[in-house]
């Protein structure tokens, strides 16, 4: 069984949020939902500046505290690793977002999409799923694209990253692309000191 | 003052106000832990109205509050699925015990022993009143999401406003004569356990201003940012300089009491709030030297 996981090439990334628009309609997120987003930092002092792009996603932890902090059973991990939310168990407590610390956790409140074609009950014909993706009052945040990693595709984040700053793989194959540039470019994940063992790491070149 | 950290719901890399917990939540923790307090409190000189009304505070307050607060009402059952790993399902645990061994005692007390194993029921409900007024403070510094939570002061902090908000209602109820018997020693209970709330003030402040950046600049919201007038005014100012001022000068007269029960009152419910407020994601990375965290 594989166990999946994320490394962000800072050096590679552009900014250019094809990342942050493909999650988008790959998951069908109303306006303020965000699964994936690029943070941009200004670093250094006149005149040598420089912007930095900084890549997030739910870091879907080995050690997750959504997943202790949720009292329902909600928010389980999957055999490979993928750290997932039932929407049918969630009871919109928001406990597991105040637990996750990279505010990788949304709350749908009244999911627009569901309101169908036209703001009719019908969904476009080559999307079937859009109507009732989300349940209002649920909590969700990124599956790793899951339905599509489960198809032997990657995310759609990583699919449309123009300069391959997402390399997505099998983190228990050492010879894995994430694996290899984990282990050759000291990645590091975000927040270390919060102990949740991340499976996203982050690389310098 | 929120500093150019924060960074709001933007796409900049920064601090970010944890948005998920609000007033509601706030207010159920509130209510929870105060009807737990008053009953403890109330044990000392067992009347079934007061032990009621503890019982009633909790078991009306701090359901209703929670179901405002819940995404999906209908399924909150739910939440008591997972005790071996989430405190909020040990605290639904320790609310529905709590009920259940409170009305057994409170009934036993009301009708003079005519229910049995009456002592039975007073322990159970003490301890499942001790769960109900300490798991929330649990729930808390679980997370080390929130820094300035992730402290073990937070179930010393509920179980200290929990109390001191029983005493508040207790010292205005044996004011009216409603307890069972006279409980001179309440004004220095009532004393003692604001004392307490102002040592706790300071030791959270202290444990945040030397803490990791998130807690930092939570203590900095509370001290220097738009928080502090409600801080130093509601906190401090009416939750302990007045309850401390009314309890000294005249801790034995209704007036004296009333003033003291409603400043701690004022107090309890603003920290509860601000705690809410004031916590704060910290940044995916750390500031200067950017590039992957070492």
């Amino acid at each position: 069984m594989a166990r999946w996981g994320m490394v962000f090439s800072l050096a590679r990334c552009i900014g250019c949020n094809a990342c942050v628009v493909a999650c988008k309609t790959e998951n069908r997120l109303p306006d303020d939902i965000y699964f994936t987003r690029t943070f941009v930092e200004e670093v250094g002092d006149f005149p040598s500046v420089r912007r930095v792009y900084i890549p997030t996603l739910c870091n879907h932890c080995e050690d997750a505290p959504c997943e202790k902090a949720c009292p329902s059973g909600a928010t389980y991990t999957r055999d490979d690793g993928i750290v997932m939310v039932d929407q049918d168990r969630c009871i919109g407590c928001s406990a597991c977002a105040v637990a996750c610390p990279y505010d990788a956790r949304s709350m749908i409140e009244e999911p627009s999409n569901n309101r169908g074609l036209f703001g009719g009950a019908e969904a476009p014909a080559a999307e079937p799923d859009v109507v009732d993706r989300w349940r209002a009052g649920t909590v969700v945040k990124c599956d790793f694209c899951s339905r599509r990693v489960d198809q032997g595709l990657s995310p759609a984040c990583v699919a449309v990253c123009p300069t391959e700053a997402r390399i997505f793989g099998d983190l228990d194959d050492p010879d894995s692309a994430p694996s290899r540039l984990v282990r050759s470019r000291n990645g590091a994940p975000p927040l270390p000191e919060k102990n949740t063992k991340p499976k996203v790491f982050y690389i310098d070149y | 003052m929120t500093g150019p950290a924060m960074v709001g719901d933007s796409f900049r890399l920064g601090y970010r106000f944890q948005r998920h917990w609000d007033v509601a939540m706030a207010s159920a923790f509130f209510f929870g832990e105060l009807g737990a307090g008053l009953f403890v409190v109330a044990m000392l000189s067992p009347a079934w109205p007061v032990l009621a009304l503890g019982l009633l505070i909790t078991g009306i307050g701090k359901p209703w509050f929670h179901l405002t607060h819940m995404g999906v009402p209908q399924k909150s059952w739910r939440a008591i699925l997972r005790p071996d790993r989430s405190w909020t399902s040990r605290g639904l645990v320790g609310i529905v015990v709590f009920s259940g061994a409170g009305v057994l005692y409170t009934a036993a007390v009301a009708t003079d022993g005519l229910v049995p194993l009456g002592e039975v029921w007073r322990i159970v409900a003490f301890l499942a009143a001790l769960v109900v007024m300490t798991y929330q403070g649990f729930a808390m510094s679980h997370s080390t999401a929130i820094a300035i939570w992730s402290t073990a002061l937070m179930p010393i902090a509920s179980l200290l406003y929990a109390l001191a908000g029983g005493a508040a209602l207790m010292l205005v109820l044996e004011g009216l004569g409603l307890a069972a018997a006279a409980l001179p020693a309440l004004p220095a209970i009532g004393l003692g356990v604001t004392v307490a709330l102002l040592v706790l003030q300071a030791s959270l402040l202290h444990a945040a201003h030397n803490g990791t950046p998130g807690a930092k600049l939570s203590a900095r919201l509370l001290l220097r940012g738009r928080y502090a007038p409600a801080y130093y005014g509601l906190v401090l100012g009416a939750g302990i300089a007045l309850p401390l001022i009314a309890l000294v000068a005249d801790g034995q007269s209704l007036v004296g009491r009333i003033v003291a029960a409603v400043g701690l009152l004022v107090g309890f419910y603003a920290f509860r709030v601000l705690i809410f407020k004031v916590g704060v994601y910290e940044p995916v990375m750390r500031f200067g030297g950017i590039g992957a965290p070492r």
